[in-house]
């Protein structure tokens, strides 16, 4: 069966009144628990898993799959609004989208935001139907010296959003790498910083960090703040939808986006976080007013939507056909599968063929539904901003505390929330860059454990990164950009430093 | 066979809903507690799951799972036994926490001798040796040999130090005398696409997660620590006895339910026969192994000389390790 | 002479937080070799570079005057008081207790004075709360004491 008829018959599948009303159902819970500040795709569909006993696998993965996409589209909101992003993906999202909610453009920037996972997602739909052939075997060609050396080149891409004060930048990532230091080291079994306490032995909770990091501090640092400037005036509808100029800055962002989106979300690991990070850093370098990301640049919304949307869908690459889960709730559908006694994995695709093109057929209608309930949505989120805050902060809090317990059922989760609360506190007051600590913490252990298990496995010799052609592509283009990015500071500094203050004018 | 659970799971609904008459004096009076030290959605997450619907229905009360993933299932044992209501608290376990997580955990919280009832053996699982398809020798000999040539001549993956991939694969070298690297991954998913893309050259893994490959053509099996064949991976040669390996060559992973130290022997006992009966069901047994687990069974004391067994053998094979570092 | 307190003071601590690490790690764990890298290799050199990075940031600091915000006290205590609260009363009273408990820790830095509107707002989160955690998403947390 080609891609195409594949297509067609999933959507004779997807379809059926029975199966329709649960990716209806996925999409409208996915997206608002997307919106709940904590609460996130992965610790409602491990909650949601116990109830999917009593559907067919085709509903149930199709519900699954529709809290999960959904929630990308619902978790932009909280971000846009609130500044409280539940992943690192969306994470990306506040760095220009909240400085648009705070001029007043709230409207604009979900707008974009959904327009553009929107796009993401179809891009990632039709590379899924064409490609994933092709993708499924980029999985077992990477190796762990090639996905060292992606990881490697994501960081620095994504170190240099913080150019203001490069050394500031450089030090959440690195706080954020050692923070991802914390647990069982998987080489030597080694305990590391975890000082007795056995909840540190899995690391420290991502959700509780994120939300530490980004919603508690944000919340403190607001409650003054809030009051004294009082409610926003009621926006009229035209002032939520872009300009006409605004607009056409969406599209070219959004499939470049959305490429990168795709290919790296097909790499088991954590493609979709990279694929925003790296969406962002590339809008921000092709750009010809880079000073205006930070400070709400539409392009700065549009190209890591669409990549974290298209990385969403394409993940589904290598856990169906090579049953092998690219990040916790991959391995949570994979589950999901198990349960109904479908195996995943090389022989999906000829043995349930329903099953695997109904689901692609689901993402289409999912995507599609998504889009129109939120459109409308976006004028009741934007009012969401008139509550008075001391209304809505200590709500924050109580969703804050029960997302990050519903993860893994642990108390000890709340307390981190606090600390790290206090520490995010903290670092706004000095205005550190938080999306930076976040992806040092996501991708230092992944580059940790490649580059150890590269030169186990290389035993020991270092040239494995130049050898592996894959290696050495990333490893080239890392050094490419470092390059440039040395050569361009060389060039601000000859420049004086008047320059140097209007290019770099935007906010840590 | 999903609408024949679907039949099931609603049955068991509608019968917890009346007392079955069997039920003993007053016991018991309340939903119970099964401590599962995984995620929703994880292997011994649906083996709880798919004794405690039957057993809840047996006791006429319903059965809580809570999901308390963490440090190889050791957080779920701590959290069973920081319950306070001994009675209608247990929980499920694989071997991990029961044998080795004393050597590998300074801060472990519990004694398993003192502070654990066992209650039953649930299922076991062999593992498999794969290799690539295209590695060059078709049998347990030829790898034998190849791993032979010097040490480190072959590489293979586990899922981190201590973990049954890791000790199987140590006591295999032990007893076949080879040496092979040890390269230590997260979860098996990477180490087959490791083993497919010939990063690595072997792996221990469960027969249920290779088997599909082998249908594929991608991976090869060479061999299964089991004593017996087993019925997941036909044709598959036992290792024990095979090219020099002693006879009473095994490595199983197992799952288990363990009640909290102070729980009522009595109900230790309820719990013991009704879970034996569930797993002298053939559908029961038929779902394990669709999932790749074999039903046991048996006493208390079984299970308690099975822990004391394995907590022996992984232990010489930590030592091994140790030794070698 | 004027200082950038905030770059000061949070150099200062980066450099500290990263030479406890990279001390911490080079005392407690193995460094290893290239070929075999043990669990202290990464964070040794990483204490060590954001030793380095601190230092970088604290120093310019020392000769520049800085902007000078408002350390939020008051809302700091009252939010991290009631998340705490949270964490420790969670499993063992419940989550209708510990939530009406955490909305009026929490409201105190709120600079609206009166006392019913606190009231009302703890009743409708806690009733959000459960039923959204408890009757939507099933999650298993006790709702009242003496049931954990």
């Amino acid at each position: 069966m080609s891609g195409w008829d594949g297509f067609l018959h999933g959507l004779s599948v997807a379809l059926q009144p029975g199966v329709l009303i649960y990716c209806v159902l996925g999409v409208v819970l996915g997206t608002f628990v997307g919106v709940l500040p904590g609460i996130g795709a992965m610790a409602t569909i491990s909650l949601l898993l116990p109830i999917t006993y009593y559907l067919s696998p085709e509903a149930a993965l199709i519900m699954l799959a529709g809290v999960y996409y959904g929630s990308q589209y619902g978790g932009a909101v909280a971000s846009i609004l609130l500044r409280l992003p539940g992943t690192p993906q969306s994470a990306v999202t506040t760095l220009d989208g909240y400085p648009l909610a705070q001029q007043g453009r709230a409207g604009v920037a979900l707008f974009t935001s959904m327009i553009s996972s929107f796009l993401g997602s179809f891009f990632g739909i039709f590379v899924l139907i064409l490609l994933s052939g092709v993708l499924s075997r980029a999985a077992t060609a990477f190796g762990a010296a090639d996905y060292a050396a992606m990881m490697l080149l994501g960081l620095v891409a994504a170190s240099t959003i913080g150019a203001k004060h490069p050394a500031k930048g450089f030090a959440m990532v690195v706080l954020g790498l050692i923070l991802g230091c914390v647990g069982t080291d998987v080489n030597s079994g080694e305990q590391r910083f975890t000082f007795g306490q056995t909840e540190l032995m899995d690391g420290v909770n991502l959700v509780a960090l994120a939300m530490g990091l980004f919603g508690v501090a944000e919340v403190i640092a607001n409650i003054h703040v809030a009051e004294r400037t009082g409610v926003p005036r009621r926006i009229a509808l035209r002032e939520l939808l872009p300009s006409r100029a605004e607009l056409r800055r969406i599209p070219f962002p959004a499939l470049r986006g959305a490429s990168l989106g795709s290919f790296f979300g097909a790499l088991p690991g954590t493609g979709s976080t990279i694929s925003s990070f790296l969406a962002y850093a590339a809008e921000r370098r092709i750009s010809r007013h880079p000073e205006r990301f930070g400070n709400g640049a539409i392009e700065g919304v549009a190209g890591p939507e669409a990549a974290n949307n298209a990385a969403a869908i394409s993940a589904f690459v290598p856990t169906l056909t090579l049953g092998i889960p690219g990040d916790p709730i991959m391995a949570l559908m994979l589950g999901a599968l198990v349960i109904h006694g479908v195996q995943p994995g090389p022989l999906m695709l000829a043995e349930r063929p329903d099953m695997f093109w109904g689901l692609i057929a689901s993402f289409g209608i999912g995507n599609l539904l998504l889009l129109v309930l939120n459109l409308p949505l976006i004028g009741i989120w934007v009012s969401m901003l008139r509550i008075p805050f001391r209304w809505l902060y200590p709500a924050i809090l109580i969703f804050v505390c029960l997302g990050v317990y519903s993860v893994r059922g642990s108390s000890f989760d709340i307390f981190a929330v606090a600390l790290i609360g206090a520490i995010g506190y903290a670092l706004s007051l000095a205005r550190f860059n938080p999306a930076l600590l976040l992806l040092g913490f996501v991708l230092g252990p992944l580059i940790e454990t490649n580059l150890r298990r590269a030169l186990l496995i290389s035993r020991g010799d270092p040239m494995v990164f130049l050898h592996r052609p894959i290696a050495a592509a990333f490893v080239l283009a890392t050094a490419a950009l470092l390059a440039m990015s040395l050569l361009q500071a060389i060039r601000r500094k000859s420049r004086g430093p008047d320059r140097v203050a209007s290019v770099n004018g935007e906010a840590e | 066979m999903t609408i024949t659970r679907r039949a099931a799971f609603m049955g068991a609904a509608a019968l917890t809903l009346c007392k079955p008459a069997f039920a003993q004096a007053a016991w018991p009076t309340k939903p119970l507690r099964t401590f599962v030290g995984f995620p929703a959605g994880s292997s011994p997450d649906l083996l709880a799951r798919i004794v405690t619907d039957p057993l809840a229905t047996a006791l006429g009360q319903p059965i809580v799972i809570e999901n308390k993933p963490g440090a190889g299932g050791v957080i779920g044992i701590q959290q069973m036994l920081n319950a306070k209501d001994k009675d209608y608290t247990f929980g499920t376990t694989i071997n991990g926490p029961m044998t080795t997580a004393p050597r590998l955990m300074p801060n472990l919280g519990y004694d398993v001798a003192t502070d654990i009832m066992p209650i039953v053996l649930v299922a076991t699982s062999p593992l498999v040796l794969v290799v690539a398809a295209d590695f060059p020798a078709n049998d347990l000999a030829g790898f034998i040999a190849a791993a032979g040539k010097e040490p480190e001549a072959l590489s293979y993956g586990s899922v981190g130090k201590g973990s049954g991939a890791h000790l199987t694969a140590e006591l295999f070298s032990d007893r076949a005398g080879v040496e092979m690297l040890h390269v230590p991954f997260t979860s098996y998913a990477p180490v087959t696409t490791a083993i497919i893309g010939h990063e690595i050259d072997a792996g221990f893994m469960a027969p249920s997660a290779a088997m599909q490959y082998v249908k594929a053509g991608t991976l090869k099996i060479l061999g299964i620590t089991s004593q017996k064949p087993f019925a997941q991976a036909p044709g598959v040669p036992v290792m024990a006895g095979q090219a020099g390996l002693p006879a009473d060559f095994r490595a199983e992973l197992w799952n288990a339910f363990i009640a909290p130290t102070g729980t009522d022997p009595a109900i230790i006992k309820t719990l013991n026969t009704d879970i034996n009966t569930i797993l002298a069901d053939g559908a029961v047994q038929k779902r394990l192994e669709d999932m790749g687990w074999q039903a046991a069974g048996g006493t208390p004391e079984d299970l308690q000389q099975r822990i004391a067994q394995d907590t022996k053998i992984w232990g010489a094979v930590l030592d091994r390790i140790d030794a070698k570092n | 002479m004027k200082h950038d307190i905030h770059d000061l003071a949070s150099g200062i601590l980066l450099a500290a937080i990263g030479l406890f690490v990279a001390l911490y790690a080079a005392g407690h764990y193995d460094i290893g070799s290239l070929r075999r890298m043990g669990p202290g290799f990464f964070p040794a050199i990483l204490g060590g570079v954001l030793a380095v990075l601190g230092l970088m940031i604290a120093l310019p600091a020392w000769a520049r005057a800085g902007h000078r915000g408002r350390i939020a006290w008051k809302e700091a205590g009252a939010v991290l008081a009631a998340i705490l609260v949270f964490a420790a009363g969670l499993e063992p009273v419940g989550l209708v207790p510990v939530t009406l408990a955490s909305v009026l820790i929490a409201s105190i830095a709120a600079p609206d004075r009166r006392v019913g509107w606190r009231l009302a707002l703890a009743l409708g989160i806690t009733v959000l709360s459960v039923v959204v955690f408890h009757f939507g998403l099933k999650m298993t947390v006790p709702l009242w004491p003496g049931q954990a």
